[in-house]
Formats: structure tokens, sequence, C-alpha cells
């Protein structure tokens, strides 16, 4: 038997490392270690249990106080202790239904230790490259139609082959992992959970294009990916994997990381080299284009880390294979960090061609409560949001592009009927204005002026002319918050008003009693009255009445 | 060679060209702010868009390379569209003055700043040049101008406002001392222009269109020039002697001065248009307004400016010691103030509204009562009672403030039954003067009876017939407004002379948002009265100021509207400074120009960008003030950058906006020859600025490089 614990940085946030420490300090008697990030986020801290036909037994939302039942558990067999820690059939098919190619190793392998990697097979996909031309490779990923992870679904071999046609000696192969969209954590889970896959990757992409240097681009803001990568690069360099003739062909790359001071703008690929030179973050003007002059001013090719963690798949099973997935203009699976209000959140590794319904739904289990879905915001701040109506739109570039969203670098922000579409608008807005460079005029004033639109329209102070400033975003929603004066999300507090439904009250005294500004009048039994001039709208009194009196609207 | 297609025309590019230089080459002007040849390409700006056919996305012509057979369109509505949007925005959060609150605020548009900033310096000849732009009669115009620019100058919120219509009327007295300024005057067109009066609008319509080269004839019914001027304003005020001189001037810059003749009498507007190629009829306001009293026709009654023409003339009439004005302007003050000065011993201002209503000048209103005029507020002329033909007594309504009205000021109501009596020896009624309609029988008259004139062309009913002044619109205001009439009317004229379109839209220009600016830091100093000192003699010809901005001139390239944008300023105004170079961020649009040159051309990093986003701002590291950086005063900065964010200081005591002129010139440096950029005004040199490697090499002050001039 083997105990295997979660320990992605969500994981040890939930308390993995305290469920660690104390499974340390109980008397088990069998081998304790640890892998990257399961994916399910909302069950965490997680604990594998192996046996040792490697059956698995996996315990969720685990604490330190249950370190002695699964003591029990390991020893005896004794499973009565553990019977509510075990994941639930349903919970189970989360991970079940989904296609984990970028993913295939995490929350399975100890990432701290190469000798995992090379157990899955990690590394004979280098090998195998290494035995083929540089064209042969990019042409294997031509084939599989693997196309840029981060967002924008450029065809990957394309990019590696202009790199590759660039002229020069000295080149970059450079990954981004400086992943800035809000609610998207695939890329750091990847790292932390398998960070030979990337280094492997990245190095078949070197080989590839002709270059003698790779670069890790990582925020800051990670260091525990950057700790595991570190490793992995040591361990890697240790093993000949990296550094010059690496297994012994004429094929010779370093490694370096350089962590990003989390700019959001730094994700952009020429602010991310700007930024790599030692220079404030901001966009250069392409053309030229990184391919023709990068880093140094050298041909470099820069990638998303999904992108690196599909390429070792790639080599080991052929670009017919991943072709075989997807749609005809997206190939192969996309990694999805679902977030909000939706009832299982985690990583999810579909095919392309699936539907939004079945990540949200039928992956994702729906909503959180029972509040009917009303949009999905994908791509981060340069996405959009897609409706409850386009909820069958399929998993594809071309498809999710229509709406209007992008497929973007795989953030997937799900909101049921109590979110307000124009505060989700203005909180991405002010994500946007804060994080803009200041170059260019229309992200830097522009953004800022739509964001102070939207918070007078929050405020109830939005004018006739508004919408037409704000043309791109419209939607009815806006509408309501300017004529109506209403939020129909009930979010913007200047919009609400709180009123006593009389035939439901009951005269019970208890929002009178809770209102902090003596704002609800009444006699015991009889209707009371809320005076709306009074009323700050804490929502004290929405959320005390037991006879769902008072009305919120 | 690229061959490639811009607007339609086929041009030529050398290879490896961008689309900007290919456009520059061929004389296709693309509007730019972050562009510069002597830095790297940038793209910050967003105003070099341009569509390519075949391309979906707008191309920035800075960066995208020109290439063979490419159609590219540098106007189409999609490229203005995004131009228009960018400039809005930028200019949403500029936070700058284009033209002083003064200039704005004043009728003609007076360049004020300038010329009390010329003033300041010492340089009186420029200074009446540049009022004489605008202002004929400068030194008449100080004296008696209600100065609508002092109301308007922020200095008031300091202290008090700067004395601008006396430091004009100063400017001027020193010009009339001797060797009077006199315009430069066009190449004579052939063209003539006759004007019916010879008052303020008249008199400068007439000087204006001279110096275009028409020719032209003011005619007056008066026996002597200036209208209401002369004859409308004591000589206490405006003594006539200066008024002869301005007058004079006038003539003597070949303006034709024809007194004693009217109209309807000695010709009609048709027989002068039949002699003229264009004619303007600035007849002004000669009729006292009746206020429909009873008892107005008796003996003893005088309307305002008919009483005050009479004293100028030298036919006072005999006012008896109790006199009563009637009304609350600045007629009024002139009427009971002339009337004390005929020896009247009870002199009263019945005016039916408060102190706070009064339309007259505070000065003239506390003056008038320093003379023992007697105010009575409030109170409203019922009827004048007379004996025997001759006025008697007023009975007065007492009145009261009610609503305020649609002017906003409160509408005096009559107090029910309360009235009162005053003997008097006669009433002077100053509430107002308005056309003769019977000289005008040949032109359309609006519903208020005055002469029917486009606001724009000044245009009448009848083709080459303008109309300008009192007489004409709205009625009768005061002189400086006539004068900026008769200014754009010059230009509508000579426009008409010529078979010229006239451009009458109203540039767009960046305003300060006046509750915003802080006043806390400027060090308190009274107002004061200008110094008498004697003048530098020069005769330059001075052109009109032109403001040199880049980001204005891009700003009025299309039709506008920032303030659909209108928001928070990114940035507070800073007053950072070395000894030669200013800096504001306000002003600042992030170009990065000065960033840039200071990097990759000089490699001194004084300055750099700091802060993200809407914040972002331009400044020394450690936002350091400018004087403890690297800066070698180069002057690179200044040079490149599109607006007032940066500026070199002049060579001048008070730091004005003036038309300078900027030359190329050698120096000498170490005996090798160097390359410098001076720029001069009216003769004076302001600045050097170092325009080569080897003179911002060498780190010279400007002292130093005004020397090496020599």
């Amino acid at each position: 038997m083997r105990i295997v614990i979660g320990q992605g940085s969500c994981g040890i946030a939930a308390g993995a490392e305290k469920v660690r420490k104390a499974l340390l300090n109980v008397d088990v008697r069998c081998d304790i270690s640890i892998t990257g990030c399961i994916g399910m986020c909302y069950l965490e801290p997680i604990v594998d249990i192996y046996d040792d036909n490697n059956t698995l037994t996996r315990l969720v939302k685990v604490s330190e106080t249950d370190a002695q039942a699964i003591a029990d558990y390991v020893n005896n067999g004794d499973k009565s202790a553990v019977e509510k820690l075990i994941v639930t059939e349903e919970d189970s098919q989360f991970l079940t239904k989904q296609t984990r190619i970028a993913l295939r190793n995490c929350g399975i392998i100890n990432p701290e230790e190469i000798t995992a990697y090379t157990a899955t097979g990690g590394y004979d996909a280098l090998k195998k490259a290494l035995g083929m031309t540089p064209e042969e490779v990019i042409d294997i990923i031509k084939v599989s139609g693997l196309a840029g992870r981060g967002g924008a679904g450029f065809p990957t071999w394309f990019k590696w082959n202009a790199a590759r046609q660039s002229a020069g000696e000295e080149k970059y192969l450079i990954c981004n992992a400086d992943e800035g969209d809000p609610g998207a954590f695939m890329d750091r889970a990847v790292i932390e959970s398998d960070p030979h896959n990337l280094i492997e990757g990245m190095l078949i992409g070197a080989y590839a294009i002709g270059a003698k240097h790779a670069v890790v681009y990582v925020r800051a803001e990670y260091p525990l990916a950057i700790k595991r990568l570190k490793n992995a690069i040591l361990q890697a360099t240790e093993a000949g994997i990296i550094g010059e003739n690496i297994f012994g062909s004429n094929f010779s790359c370093d490694f370096m990381i350089k962590a990003g001071a989390g700019a959001f703008v730094c994700g952009e690929e020429t602010a991310l080299i700007e930024s790599l030179e030692g220079h404030r973050g901001m966009p250069r003007l392409k053309p030229p284009f990184p391919a023709q002059s990068g880093f140094w001013r050298k041909p470099s090719n820069i990638n998303n880390v999904e992108t690196f963690a599909n390429v070792a798949w790639i080599i080991n099973n052929g670009g017919e294979a991943f072709a075989a997935m997807g749609t005809e203009g997206s190939k192969g699976t996309k990694v999805f960090a679902v977030t909000g209000k939706v009832k299982r959140s985690g990583l999810v590794e579909i095919p392309m061609g699936k539907t939004l319904r079945d990540v949200i739904f039928d992956i994702g289990g729906g909503m959180k409560t029972d509040k009917p879905f009303k949009a999905v915001q994908m791509g981060g701040p340069s996405g959009g949001c897609i409706p409850a109506d386009l909820i069958d739109t399929v998993i594809d570039y071309k498809a999710l592009g229509a709406t209007g969203a992008i497929m973007g670098s795989g953030g997937m922000v799900v909101m049921d009927e109590s979110t307000c579409m124009v505060g989700m608008a203005k909180f991405f807005l002010d994500f946007t204005a804060k994080e803009s460079c200041g170059k260019c005029i229309h992200c830097r004033i522009g953004t800022k002026r739509m964001l102070e639109m939207l918070e007078r329209i929050t405020n109830g102070d939005g004018k006739e002319g508004d919408i037409e400033l704000l043309e791109e975003l419209c939607y009815s929603e806006y509408e309501a918050h300017i004529h109506d004066k209403k939020c129909p999300a009930g979010e913007c507090s200047a919009l609400i008003e709180y009123t006593i439904n009389a035939d439901k009250c009951r005269g019970c005294t208890l929002c009178a009693r809770n209102c902090p500004v003596g704002a609800i009048t009444g006699t015991v039994k009889n209707p009371h009255v809320i005076d709306t001039d009074k009323c700050i709208k804490c929502g004290k009194c929405y959320s005390v009445c037991r006879f769902d009196a008072v009305v919120k609207a | 060679m690229i061959h490639l297609t811009i607007n339609g025309k086929a041009v030529q590019a050398p290879d490896g060209a961008t689309i900007l230089e290919a456009a520059r080459l061929n004389h296709i002007d693309i509007p730019t702010l972050c562009y510069d040849k002597a830095v790297e390409v940038y793209g910050a700006c967003g105003l070099c868009v341009v569509e390519a056919e075949g391309i979906p996305k707008l191309l920035r012509s800075c960066s995208a390379k020109a290439a063979e057979g490419m159609v590219i369109h540098t106007e189409s509505e999609r490229v203005v569209q995004s131009r228009k949007i960018a400039m809005e925005l930028l200019m949403s959060a500029h936070d700058g003055d284009c033209v002083a609150p003064c200039q704005l605020n004043c009728p003609a548009h007076t360049d004020c700043q300038g010329y009390v900033g010329l003033i300041a310096n010492g340089e009186y000849d420029a200074a009446i040049k540049l009022i004489k732009n605008k202002i004929p009669l400068p030194a008449s115009i100080g004296r008696v101008c209600p100065h609508p620019c002092e109301k308007a100058c922020r200095r008031k919120n300091v202290e008090e406002p700067i004395n601008i219509a006396q430091l004009k009327a100063f400017a001027a007295d020193m010009d009339l001392q001797e060797s009077s300024y006199l315009p430069d005057i066009m190449a004579r067109t052939g063209k003539k222009v006759a004007i019916i009066g010879g008052g303020p609008a008249g008199l400068t319509a007439a000087y204006y269109l001279n110096i275009m080269g028409h020719s032209v004839t003011v005619y007056d019914m008066m026996d002597k020039m200036g209208g209401m001027l002369r004859y409308g304003i004591p000589q206490y005020r405006l003594p006539k002697e200066v008024l002869d001189k301005e007058i004079a001037l006038i003539e003597k810059s070949g303006v034709k001065l024809v007194n004693n003749v009217k109209l309807g009498k000695d010709f009609t507007i048709q027989s002068l248009k039949e002699e003229n190629d264009a004619v303007i009829v600035a007849v002004g306001a000669w009729q006292s307004s009746s206020m429909r009293t009873p008892g107005e026709d008796l003996q003893g009654v005088y309307g305002g400016i008919d009483f005050l023409r009479a004293v100028i003339q030298g036919n006072a009439p005999a006012i008896g010691d109790r006199v009563v004005i009637c009304g609350g302007g600045n007629t009024a003050m002139d009427a009971c103030r002339t009337a004390v000065r005929l020896g009247a011993k009870e002199v009263y201002v019945v005016y039916r509204r408060t102190r706070n209503e009064m339309p007259a000048d505070q000065l003239e209103i506390d003056e008038a009562e320093e003379e023992g005029v007697v105010y009575k507020f409030l109170t409203n002329p019922l009827r004048f009672n007379g004996e025997n033909g001759k006025v008697k007594s007023i009975t007065l309504q007492m009145m009261e403030l009610g609503e305020p009205d649609a002017s906003g000021r409160r509408s005096p109501v009559p107090v029910e039954g309360k009235t009162e009596e005053i003997e008097v020896d006669s009433v002077i009624l100053a509430i107002g003067q308005r056309l003769v309609q019977g000289d005008v029988t040949e032109l359309s008259l609006n519903k208020r009876g005055n002469i029917d004139a486009d606001e724009d062309f000044f245009t009448t009913n009848l083709d080459g017939v303008f109309a300008i002044g009192d007489a004409t619109n709205r009625g009768a205001s005061i002189a400086i407004e006539a004068i900026g009439e008769a200014g754009r009317c010059a230009k509508a004229v000579d426009a008409y002379l010529n078979g010229q379109p006239l451009d009458t839209r109203v540039p767009y220009i960046s305003k300060r948002d006046e509750k915003t600016i802080d006043y806390s830091d400027r060090e308190i100093k009274s107002r004061i009265s200008p110094k008498v000192l004697p003048p530098e003699v020069r005769n330059k010809s001075f052109d009109e100021v032109s403001l040199g901005c880049k980001l204005l001139k891009a700003a009025q390239r299309y039709d506008i509207q920032p303030e659909r944008w209108a928001g928070e300023m990114p940035q507070a105004y800073t007053h950072d400074e070395n000894a030669f170079i200013e800096r504001n961020t306000a002003k600042c649009i992030l170009c990065g120009l000065c960033v840039r040159s200071c990097r990759e051309v000089m490699d001194i990093h004084a300055i750099g960008l700091m802060g993200r986003g809407f914040k972002t701002d331009i400044s020394p590291a450690f936002a350091l003030p400018l004087d403890q950086t690297k800066c070698n005063n180069c002057g690179l900065c200044v040079q490149l950058c599109p607006t007032g964010a940066l500026t070199e200081k002049a060579n001048l005591a008070k730091q004005v906006p003036l038309d300078e002129t900027f030359t190329e010139q050698n120096i000498e440096i170490d005996g090798k020859k160097a390359s410098v950029l001076v720029s001069r005004y009216n003769g004076k040199v302001l600045r050097v600025i170092p325009n080569d490697e080897l003179s911002r090499s060498m780190q010279l002050s400007r002292d130093e490089l005004i020397a090496k001039l020599t």
C-alpha cells in the first residue's frame, strides 16, 4: 500500500501539508508521498490510497484529525472510520469523464522525482525526436493540428517553422508561463504537477526550431511552480537531458527561469520579451514578429505551457492520434480551469468538440445553488461572456469566436442569475484598467473611461448615450440599470430596494430588531414596513426573514 | 523601388520604407504624435493607422512596411473614426489650456496673456503689435472697457486679477508718444469698401480691411470720428485727445475718413454699393430707449446718450440742482457723474433692482457714490409729473425682488400701494439705446427692431452689404464686442471680395476644468499698476500668434468631442524644473518621445515611465526632481515633445507663449561645426537647442550656446 497526497498549491492551501504532517505523526505502515494537482479543487485536501494491486481509494476533504482513521484503514483494512471520506461515485465522474493528455500525469506522479516521470515513459519522446530531423518533428506537429493554447490558437507548427527558417545561429525558445487571466490556473497546475513534461516539450521545440537556449517566463506569484521547475531542471541537467549533447546527440540546450513581476501585459509575447531583457513590460510593435526578431533581437519562438505539455504525447503517439480528437478546425484536447458558481470546480481536460454544457453541467455538475445558469466568462479580460442560450456551443476556436468570446487560455468563470453582468464587466474593466501598461491610448484611457461609465451606471447615475459609448459591451441588463435604475441581479447596491410583502409578513419583528438604522416599523403580528429613505440597503432584513417576506428588487 | 497606391494615387517608395515614410515622400500627410525618425518606432498613439485593401486590421503606418502593389487609404471613414476616438480619449486625459481664459473671454479674443507677458518683459513694441492684431484703438479701449478678460483672469483665485485693461492702455500710451506702430499693409487688391459709421465697429473693420489691401472709406454723420467712444463716453473716462491720436493713426495707415455725411440724406446704402465692392453698415444705436412712462415727453426729461452727447459737444442743457437718472448701467453712471460735474446738488439714481444686480462696473458704481450720487434702489418711475409742460417731480413705485427670471436675476415686482414722490429739476433716462430705424430702411430688421445680420458672415438681405455692431441683432453692447465683430467681419468681407469660402467653425481647443485648479502654491502678490519704462524701438512685422502645438494640430484635424469621455484626469499639475527645462505631467500624452530620445539618442536615461494604466507617468527615477538627474539640458526631449508637457524656459523674465520662429544655424564648438536650432521672437533669441550629436554631446548651457551664435 502507499499513500499519495495531492500537493498542488490548491491542495496545500486547503490543508494538505497539515494532513501529511499529521499522517507522519501517526503510525502508518506504508510509504507516504506527494503528487501535484489532482484537479478536483472543490474536494481538497485529497488523500489517495493505492493498494498493492494499484487499486485506488480516494479520500476527499480530509483534515488532519482524520490521520488516525487513515492509519487504521492502511494498517488494518478498517474502512469504517474513513467511509465518510471516500469520494462519491458522482464526484469520481469529474475525472472519469475527462480525457487527459496535457494533464496526463497530474495528480498521479510525484512531480519532484524525475524517476516518477521517466517511469511513465518520460523523455522517450525527446529521444525519438532527436532521431528525426527538425523538419520531421515540425511535420508531426503540423499533422497533429496543435494550436497555441495560450488563447489565440495560432498553429504551433507554423510558428516553429517560421523560427526554424529565420536566419541566424542564435535562437531562443521561450515558454510563456505568465498566466494572468483572473480565474485561470491550468499552467500552474501543469508546472507544479508535471514539470518534466513541460521541459520535454520545450526541448523538442528547441530542437525543432534550432534553439540552444530555453527560457521559462513564469510569474513570481507561483513560487511552488518555480521551486518544482528549478528542481526538475536540476534533475534533468544531472541526467544529461539538459545541457550539451543531449542523449549523445549534436543537440545542446540550456534552460533559464525568469520570474516575472506579475504584470498582466507580460503575458503578451513582445511585452514578455521586453521584460525578459530587463525593460519595462510594454508590447513592441509587430512586425517584426518574435520569430524574426525576439529576445535580444534574435529569432525566438514563444509558446504557452499547455501547448508544450501536449508535445511529448504527440511525438510518442503520432500527430494523427492527436488530430483524431476534436473538430475539423480544433484538434486534441483543451484544459479549462472551471470556477465560479459551478458545483464542481477544478481542472477539466476534454477533447475539443465537446460542448460548454458538457463541461459545466456534465462534468461540473451544474450550479452550486438552485439559481439558474446565466453565463460563462471565457478568455479572461480579452474574452467575453457566453450567455445561457449558447450553452450548447461547441468547444472549438471558431465556434467560440463566433459567440464574441474566445477560447482563451482556459479560464471559465461560471455565473448564475445572482451575478450582475454589468458588475462583471466592471470587475474586468477594473482589472484591465489597472493592468494596462500605459503605452497605447485606447487601453490606457479607454478602459478607464469605460470603467468610469460602468461605475456611474452601477451607482444609478447612468445617462442616455452611455450605451452607445459602451456599444461593444451592450447588453439588455445595462439598459435596465440606465432606464429603470434597476439591477436585475440585485448586486449593485445603489440600485436595490428592499420592501416587505405584507401578505407574507407575519409581524415577527425580527427584521425590525435587526435593522441597524431603525428603518423598519410595525407592531407584533402586523405586517412591517421599510422606510426606503432611511434604508441603507445592508440586506440584514432580507437575510434574517424566515418567511421570505422581504423583497429585494 | 516599391510601387503602391495611396489614396488613389500611384506612388513609389524605396525598398524597406514604411507606409508612413512612403506617404511622406509623396507629400501625403498622415498624423502621428509618437513617431520621430530620431528614435525607434514605438506605436503608442495609434493616429498613424491606415487601411490597406485586403488586410482586415488597420495598420500602424509608422511600423508597417510598404509592399509592392499595396493599395492604401489614409483618410477612409474607418481610419478617421479610429483616429477620432484616439484623439478624443487622448484629449479627455490631457489637462491643459490651449488658450488663456482671459483671451477666450475677450469678445475680440485679444491675446491678453501674451501682451501682459511682453510688457512684463519690457517688450512694449511687441506688446502693441500683439494688441493691434485685435484692437486698433487700444489706448481708448484700455480706458473704457469693462474688461471681461479680468473677470476670467485666474489670478483672482490667488488675490486679484491682473490689471489687464490698464496694462493695455499703458502699452498703447507708450506707443502713442513717439514713432507709433503702423501695420504692414498688404498689396492693394483694387477692391473698394465703404463703411457707414465711424465708431469702434466701423473703424476696426476699416483698419483690418485696409491692412488686407482693400481701399476703405468710412462715412460718418458727426463732425468727428469715434462714434459712441467720442459722443457717449465722458471726457473724464476717455480723454478725446487719446481717441484723436488713435483715429489719426488709422487714417495714417491708409483708411479714408469722411465726416458730416449722413445715410439717407447724403447717400444711400444702394448708392454706396454701386460705387464700392462691399458696404459695411456700422451705424450704431443712437436713440435713447423709452421707458413708456407717462410724462416722458415733458420738458427736462432727457435721453441718456442725448444728454452725454450734448455735454461733450459743449451744449450742456440746464439740468438744475435736483437730477434723477433712471437706469443701472454704465450709461447711467456716465450720466450721473456728468450731472455731478455740471454742478447738480442732488443727483439720484433710480434703479428697480438692488446694487448687486446693477450691470454697471463696480468701480463706476463706487466712484459715483463717492462723488455724492444717491442710489434709490428698488424703485421704478411710475410717472413724471409736470407743471407748465416742464417736469416737476417723479412718482416712484417701490419694488421688491421676486423669483429669478430667465437671465437668473431676481425680477423686481411692485409693492402694492407703496410709492414715493421726489421733486426734480430734470430727469435723464439711461435705460438703453437703440438703432434709429429710419436710417436703415433698405435693410431687413429682426423682431427686436435691429438689423438682421448673419452671426458668422455678417451678411444682410442685400448682396455685398454687411452689418455689425450696436445696430445689429441683439442691439447695443460694449465697445469690445463691436470690435470683435468688426475683426471677424473684416475676414468675412475679405473672403467675399476674394471669392473665397470662409471657415467659421470654432476649432477645438483644450480647456482646463476651473474647479480642479489648485492655487495653494502661488505666492500672493498685489495687483500692480504698470511701471513706465522707455520703450525699445523696433519695426518688425508681427504675425498672428499661432500655437506650435503638435497635439493641438492633431486635435483640430477632425471634428472631435472629447467631452463625451470626460472623467478623471490622470495627473495633477507638476512644477518640476531645472535651469532650462520645465516639466508638467498633466499635459503629457505619454508618446514616450522624451524617454526614448533620452535613452536611445543620448544614452542618458534621465527620465522613464512609472506606474501603470491610467496613472502611468513620465518622471525621473524614484520621482526625483529633474535637477537631481543626469539631464544635461540637451533639449532634445523638449524639441520632440508634441505638447506643452516639456518646455524649455525662454530667455525671458516672464514665460509666455510667443510665436517663435526656429531656424537651423551652425556654430563652432572646439573648431568643429555643430548644428543648433535657434528660436527667435521679434529679433530676440529665446532659446538655442542643440540639433546634432556634437552640439548635444558638449553639454553647453543655453547662455554658452547663445554666446557661440555671434
